[in-house]
């Protein structure tokens, strides 16, 4: 009883500590989102010098473990760049390079599963491959693309955790620090555990919303009913 | 004002610790790989349960271990521990988290692989005369290592990039090895980058062999 | 001289729910007949083939195979089952084992054979499903009328004493079902038991003994196959033919 009643006084710190946790997630999936866009034209472009380098970042930061990247960025960048990296600025980065390089292959995915007669079309109408991209593929591809993004976005917010590690005192931080401050124990960090599952959850949950009414609107694509 | 220079003479003593720290890497990963598939089959056949209550047990496992950050299981198993009573060692809690987290991962991949089993395998079995047993393992579990085989080898190198997070804990792994290593050469960036290489490196072999050794034993490459 | 039956089914009744799919029937096949049994889609034929094979448990009657009663989930059903090949409309080959491999499969774990005969018998079989270039393929690498062969031939492997086809060629292109059918005429040839689902009625106009007619979860008519076909006695039959000519 007694236990409790002390956890809840920490409550309104741990939710401003969650609010952190999404934002700094946020952050990095829409960076990644931006830098997995240019990483995955890179991939399709057909042209050597382009899509070998976005493959090998993508390559790269699929087995080095996230801890090593945000390692890198707080602790290495410093020494070699001179420059001092704020926690959160090592957070943002890491989480951001991880996000983008799984970005890259959903968004390639997106772009491969338009058919080749839609760009043949399209540029037989003169598009350019800009014109193309922006109006053709894009929105076909979105369909391919929204709901890996979800479970994307839901790994970035798990990783994000790992900003603890370098003293970024998002939400698992917290959960330290008040053990600490209570004396020891446990329970602050089931506590933790379930407002993560309860974010992330409710995010799977509507992402498997967004993709049924995606299918559905997808499927009035062919005037005739076929897919 | 960037007196950065490129030196890995520094590292040269600790060499010999990252060996040991690969080998608790491995040693962790693996047993993790094997636990996981364990409880996996289990969940996976409770998800599949006539039982309404054990079918709910199961999912709710799956959902919530899937939505929780693995480095949060890891402290809580860590520090729960000891308030329970139990004696154990960091790589022995870090093992107990390690494994719950991706118990849920492979509960999924073994349970997709059950569902690929198309109902008119078992009919043809039992049409012929087998037991329960004999579809079991002639038929079913050849079919399931199959449709399993390529995830499960991805679910190896996310276990061993996962395995990482337990040096949080103090376990004595690569990733510890890198942040002990780079806090007393001050030689960070040398020490992150060999980190990294071996990672990188482990993950490529196992990648390889896992190719590898599909071809060999699926030649029909179906 | 009257034989006794292999194949005993007295006022079978199944239902799923409160549906009744089967609705009292009773028929008898004996050795050396080859039963055709036809009607309109969701009659209830591949119900009855599967009650046979103890596929699906029964809510009235009785079914008895051989002196042996047929109860899915007992024990003794592994007997029948041993003793009845089946062919499927969807083959259900396994797909991790080769034509070859598909035919000694049953013979080693179920029936004892060692693996060398149960080999060699696989063997003769496919040359005799002429597939014997084929042995070494996997299912997925074989066309429909290809899979459909190797399953008749891992079906007589075992020496059954009864087949049942259900619709072995309804998921075939038309190109292959001539070579299934041929391959089913030559077994017919040896006078095997056979009990068929077919919707080919040349074939069995020309190779079964007798015709039963299916509707509703009901023998509505059953004769001699040409007569059957060519003069049905009742309503149903002639609907049902007409429909199928065109
Ligand atoms: N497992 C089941 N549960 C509920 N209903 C079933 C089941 N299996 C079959 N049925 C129903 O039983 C009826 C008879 O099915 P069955 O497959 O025996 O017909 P059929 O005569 O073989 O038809 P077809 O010529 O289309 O193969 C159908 O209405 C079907 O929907
Ligand atoms: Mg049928």
């Amino acid at each position: 009883m007694h236990e409790t009643y002390g956890l809840l006084e920490y409550m309104p710190s741990v939710f401003r500590a969650l609010g952190l946790t999404i934002w700094l997630s946020w952050l990095s999936l829409i960076i990644g989102a931006v830098g997995g866009l240019v990483l995955a034209l890179m991939r399709t472009s057909g042209w050597r010098v382009l899509s070998v380098p976005a493959l090998l970042y993508v390559e790269i930061f699929r087995s080095i473990p996230i801890l090593i990247i945000l390692f890198f960025f707080f602790y290495g960048a410093p020494l070699v760049l001179g420059i001092n990296v704020s926690a959160f600025a090592a957070a943002t980065a890491a989480l951001s390079a991880h996000a983008s390089a799984l970005m890259t292959e959903v968004i390639r995915a997106g772009i491969e599963s338009v058919g080749r007669g839609q760009w043949e079309a399209a540029q037989s109408s003169g598009m350019t491959y800009g014109q193309v991209m922006r109006h053709v593929v894009g929105p076909q591809s979105m369909q391919v693309i929204l709901p890996p993004s979800v479970n994307i976005y839901i790994m970035i917010l798990k990783e994000s955790s790992i900003a603890s590690i370098i003293g970024y005192v998002e939400l698992t931080a917290t959960g330290l620090l008040i053990r600490e401050a209570h004396g020891g124990g446990f329970a602050i960090l089931g506590i933790i555990a379930i407002l993560y599952f309860i974010v992330c959850y409710a995010i799977s949950l509507a992402g498997g919303a967004l993709e049924r009414r995606m299918k559905i609107a997808g499927s009035g694509l062919h005037m005739d009913g076929t897919r | 004002m960037n007196s950065f220079s490129f030196s890995l003479r520094a590292i040269v003593p600790y060499l010999g610790e990252l060996q040991t720290a690969v080998l608790v890497t491995l040693a962790m990963s693996l047993a993790t790989i094997g636990l996981s598939l364990a409880i996996g089959l289990v969940f996976a056949v409770l998800r599949q349960s006539r039982s309404a209550p054990l079918r709910w047990f199961a999912t709710a496992y799956v959902e919530f271990f899937r939505n929780t950050p693995l480095l949060v299981i890891l402290y809580f198993a860590y520090f729960m521990m000891p308030v329970i009573g139990l004696r154990m060692s960091p790589f022995q809690s870090g093992l107990v988290g390690m494994t719950l987290h991706f118990g849920a991962y492979m509960t999924e991949i073994l349970r997709a692989g059950l569902i690929a089993v198309p109902h008119g395998q078992y009919e043809a079995g039992h049409s012929q005369g087998m037991t329960n047993f004999q579809i079991l393992r002639h038929i079913v579990l050849p079919q399931v290592i199959r449709t399993i085989y390529a995830p499960l080898g991805n679910q190896l190198i996310t276990i061993i990039l996962g395995s990482s997070l337990t040096s949080a804990i103090a376990v004595n792994d690569i990733a510890a090895w890198m942040q002990t290593t780079g806090s007393d050469t001050f030689r960070y960036f040398e020490t992150f980058l060999i980190a990294a290489i071996v990672y990188a490196v482990l993950c490529q072999v196992i990648n390889l062999t896992r190719i590898y050794i599909g071809r060999a034993l699926f030649p029909d490459n179906r | 001289m009257t034989q006794a039956p292999v194949l005993k089914i007295d006022t079978l009744t199944k239902k799923f729910g409160s549906r009744t799919i089967i609705d009292g029937i009773s028929m008898d096949v004996t050795p050396g007949e080859i039963v055709c049994l036809v009607g309109p889609s969701g009659t209830g034929k591949s119900t009855l083939l599967r009650c046979v094979n103890g596929l699906e448990d029964i809510q009235g009657g009785r079914i008895v195979f051989e002196d042996e009663p047929v109860r899915a989930h007992s024990k003794k059903i592994i007997d029948v089952r041993k003793r009845v090949g089946m062919i499927f409309q969807q083959f259900n080959l396994y797909p991790h084992l080769t034509a070859r491999q598909n035919i000694v499969l049953a013979q080693v774990v179920v029936h004892g054979v060692d693996r060398r005969s149960a080999t060699e018998r696989a063997d003769e079989l496919l040359a005799r499903v002429r597939l014997a270039h084929r042995a070494d393929a996997y299912p997925a690498r074989l066309s429909g009328g290809e899979q459909q062969r190797v399953a008749i031939a891992r079906a007589l492997a075992t020496n059954p004493h009864m087949l049942m086809f259900d619709e072995p060629t309804s998921a075939l292109d038309p190109e292959t079902v001539g070579e299934v059918l041929a391959v089913m005429r030559e077994i017919a040839e040896e006078r095997r038991t056979m009990l068929v689902v077919t919707h080919e009625m040349r074939f069995a106009a020309e190779v079964g003994t007798r015709m039963v007619f299916m509707d509703q979860g009901k023998i509505v008519e059953e004769g001699v196959p040409r007569e059957l076909l060519a003069q049905p006695r009742t309503e149903r039959a002639q609907r049902f033919l007409q429909s199928i000519r065109h």
